[in-house]
């Protein structure tokens, strides 16, 4: 039987691999998937908790509010990956990079 | 929950659904009678609509403060009504209609509409954020709030600047949700609740022994990122000079103040009323240095006194000057956490010196952002050199600014003065025997002597330098006299400071007794308020006002 | 036959999620994220949250997928060149996920956690689900809808194209 640890193993992984994918490519859309990740690896943490401590709701509305938020965040970021393509004709971190300081 | 409840908890949310309904209405009014409009037109007509449905609110708001004397919990705090929140609500409520009455007129975009949409939206997140003392609640109003904020960003689509600073705000603030998610999981997993009064009982006496601490450890260093960018505290400050900047210059206002309060309350709330247990000590490095968040803190706070202070001195722009400003003051606010908590008393009680300094730190910075807004849009730009002579050619804001800056930097007797004074003065009195945070304060005062060159160095170059261009810039009557309110507020908040922070005080006597909204009323408790006498939070002040 | 269903759902997910950030081709990554998240799906079924693991597939896989494949197909990116950062960025990349990955682990698998759950009958049907949905969630419920409409005007403002 996998226990809490394990699932909370797993997505420690998950999320530092979405952070390193996040942290490392170019491609802003490449970024907002690196995020989606590191935002579901939190849920794993909040559906084991939710199933592993004494029984409450909590854990696994919080994951259920979590995708929905997630979803809402991806669609934004990709509308201004839209806007910004609009200007630079590019969606990679590097050529946008008008402002300085 | 019985129908008698139902009405209740709709009682107590009416002004938050007044705010929504303004929000529906602005959108349908647009769309359904002003689509074939001029612009300008749709301006007016949504932006007078919109100021009318703010001051409405912000009277229920005033209502419901002289009429509550208990605080009302909702689903175990995901909604709680109390008068402290309900003046932060107040105050949030202000700063939006100062931001529509400063945008007035300065069409960003043709989506008339929705840009005012957004921004009630936007102010419906603060407004819950405020009143939320629940890990779920606080994770989906700061959302509402960054989302919103993120569009708003972008809204100038024809300018580059402005989607830019738009897609910067959103991948940082990206990492922060994330980082935010993943530490509340950790939160609430090490503690089992989700509520933050019941975190701080699951952390209490001998159920401490119980909980996984390196886990609740990780999780508060976690929110502490991600909640460090909301409120662009460094080293998470990144995205801020680049958002400020590239956005509309109300919006911009909007997230350096009206936003910023309501995440500061939410920091503030989580992590005193929350998880005062996992505190530690930030006193006397290092001998009396315990681990636990007051020490993060204290180094958040340091690294954005230097890193603001220090940038903020190299910008050209009034606006990125503004952020980096922003930047240093999220750190004086962050060593006033630090010394509540090093003080003891109890969560709430000893927090009028943090709410103060926020009040007038997001006064002054509006009014600046509405100078900056005012000059910047008939000047061409926002960069040094389109302030460079304006005390001549426009007196009246160039005065405005001057005191503004002069507020910011803290010198007396300015009511930015006095919010340092209380700040700093509760950091002091924390640990009166041995001083413990004297280093902290110290720091803290040698970075607002450095301040003061860069604020004075923008009022050089308005009032000393001669203008190349001598024609006059004015600004509508409206946007001046709400701009002189601001000034006046700032300068009386100078004078009689002591009457607000009193408020607080009283506001603080009494936050308790606490239930369930489900649960209906009981006739009033006997309240036991402690004597005022007993461990001052704040001292008086060193007689700004004189009382004869 | 738990345990297997585990060991083979994670790998899967990993390896996925590996793959992602690895793809120089954005529509494989994407590809590759649906995967990762059909896995994590599996997992929720393993934890008894039967209705998340419905949600999770429905909102990753269909709608989503769909979104980040329409960008990319709109946008007609092309494969990542070779980067020129350094390998100095890139190693300190690593590093900061190695020790992350490390520490988070650690911390997880050191601390006194419970092996096995509390109340094992425990289930997250769509009818539990529901009914603290619309009564102790009510309000956060709320909140949420305001945040997808607001989500929703804006990307209908920022990515529409605007009239000259």
């Amino acid at each position: 039987m996998p226990t809490l640890s394990d699932y909370l193993v797993l997505s420690a992984i998950l999320f530092s691999i979405g952070l390193a994918g996040a942290l490392t490519r170019r491609n802003t859309i490449i970024i907002l998937v690196g995020l989606e990740m590191m935002l579901n690896a939190a849920n794993i943490n909040l559906v084991a908790f939710w199933h592993f401590l004494p029984p409450s709701p909590t854990g696994q509305m919080f994951a259920l509010f979590a995708i929905a938020i997630a979803g809402a965040e991806a669609a934004t970021g990709l509308a201004l990956v839209i806007a910004v393509y609009r200007h630079y004709r590019s969606v990679n971190a590097e050529d946008i990079s008008n402002l300085k300081g | 929950m019985n129908s008698s409840n139902i009405l209740h908890v709709l009682n107590l949310l009416t002004p938050e659904i007044v705010l929504c309904g303004l929000a529906f209405g602005v959108l349908l009014l647009d769309i359904i009678f002003f689509r074939s409009d001029s612009v300008e037109h749709r301006h007016e007509q949504l932006g007078c609509s919109v100021i009318i449905g703010l001051v409405m609110v912000f009277f229920i708001y005033a209502l419901q403060y002289m009429d509550w004397q208990n605080t009302f919990v909702v689903g175990h705090g995901a909604f709680v009504a109390s008068r402290l929140n309900t003046l932060f609500k107040m105050a949030v409520v202000g700063l939006a209609l100062i931001t529509v009455v400063i945008g007035f007129k300065t069409p960003y975009s043709t989506h008339v509409g929705e840009y005012y949409g957004l921004m009630l939206f936007s102010v419906l997140g603060m407004v819950f954020l405020i009143s939320s003392e629940d890990l779920l609640m606080i994770f989906i109003a700061l959302e509402l709030i960054s989302l919103t904020l993120y569009v708003l960003t972008a809204f100038q689509k024809g300018a580059r600047r402005s989607v830019e600073g738009g897609l910067k705000y959103f991948i940082f603030g990206g990492f922060s949700a994330a980082f935010l998610l993943f530490g509340l999981s950790y939160i609430y997993g090490a503690t089992g609740h989700t509520s933050l009064r019941e975190i701080a009982g699951a952390l209490q006496g001998d159920q401490l022994a119980k909980v996984p601490m390196k886990m609740l450890g990780i999780g508060i260093l976690f929110t502490l990122v991600g909640l460090g960018f909301k409120i662009a505290a460094a080293p998470f400050h990144l995205w801020a000079p680049d958002a400020y900047e590239g956005a509309p210059t109300p919006v911009a206002a909007m997230i350096a103040t009206g936003s910023k309060i309501a995440s500061f309350v939410a920091l503030t709330k989580l992590l005193l009323i929350g998880l005062p247990a996992a505190a530690g000590s930030a006193l006397s490095w290092p001998t009396r240095w315990h681990s636990g968040w007051a020490g993060t803190v204290a180094i958040i706070a340091v690294l954005s006194m230097t890193i603001g202070n220090f940038a903020a001195i190299m910008q050209t722009n009034v606006k990125r000057l503004l952020a980096y400003s922003s930047v240093a003051h999220a750190g004086y606010i962050l060593v006033a956490i630090v010394a509540i908590q090093a003080s003891g008393v109890p969560a709430p009680s000893a927090a009028p010196a943090i709410y103060f300094y926020i009040i007038i730190y997001a006064l002054t910075n509006i009014g600046a952002f509405g100078v900056v807004n005012a000059i910047g849009s008939k000047a061409g730009g926002d960069d040094f050199e389109h302030f460079t002579g304006m005390a001549r050619r426009s007196p009246y804001l160039s005065l405005l600014m001057l005191i503004f800056m002069l507020s910011l930097a803290g010198i007396p007797p300015l009511a930015g003065f006095f919010g340092k004074f209380y700040l700093f003065a509760a950091a002091v009195q924390a640990d009166p025997k041995n001083l413990g945070l004297l280093w902290l304060v110290a720091y803290a005062i040698a970075m607002s002597a450095v301040s003061l060159y860069y604020y004075l160095k923008l009022t050089k170059q308005m009032y000393v330098l001669p203008a190349k261009d001598p024609r006059r810039v004015t600004s509508n009557p409206a946007m001046n006299t709400s701009l002189g309110l601001i000034g006046l507020m700032v300068l009386l908040m100078g004078v009689f400071p002591n009457k607000v922070v009193e408020r607080f005080e009283n506001l603080n006597a009494n936050p308790y007794p606490i239930w369930e909204a489900a649960v209906p009323p009981p006739p009033q408790p006997e309240i036991p308020v402690p004597a005022p006498a007993e461990k001052p939070a704040v001292p008086a002040p060193a007689a700004p006002a004189p009382k004869s | 036959m738990e345990n297997s269903l585990f060991y083979f759902f994670s790998v899967a997910m990993l390896s996925c999620a590996l793959l992602t950030i690895t793809c120089k081709n954005p529509v494989s990554s994407v590809i590759f994220l649906v995967l990762a998240f059909f896995s994590m799906a599996g997992l929720f079924v393993l934890l008894n949250a039967f209705f998340l693991a419905a949600v999770q597939v429905l909102v990753y896989a269909g709608a989503i997928m769909v979104l980040f494949l329409f960008v990319i197909m709109l946008l007609n990116l092309p494969a990542e060149e070779k980067r020129h950062r350094g390998w100095f960025g890139g190693a300190a990349s690593i590093f900061v996920m190695v020790a992350l990955m490390l520490e988070l682990s650690f911390v997880a698998h050191h601390e006194k956690l419970a092996s096995s759950p509390a109340s094992p009958g425990i289930d997250g049907t769509t009818e539990d689900v529901g009914m603290v949905l619309f009564s102790r969630y009510m309000l956060p419920f709320e909140v949420a809808s305001l945040l997808l409409l607001a989500a929703m005007i804006g990307v209908i403002i920022l990515s529409r194209k605007e009239k000259k």
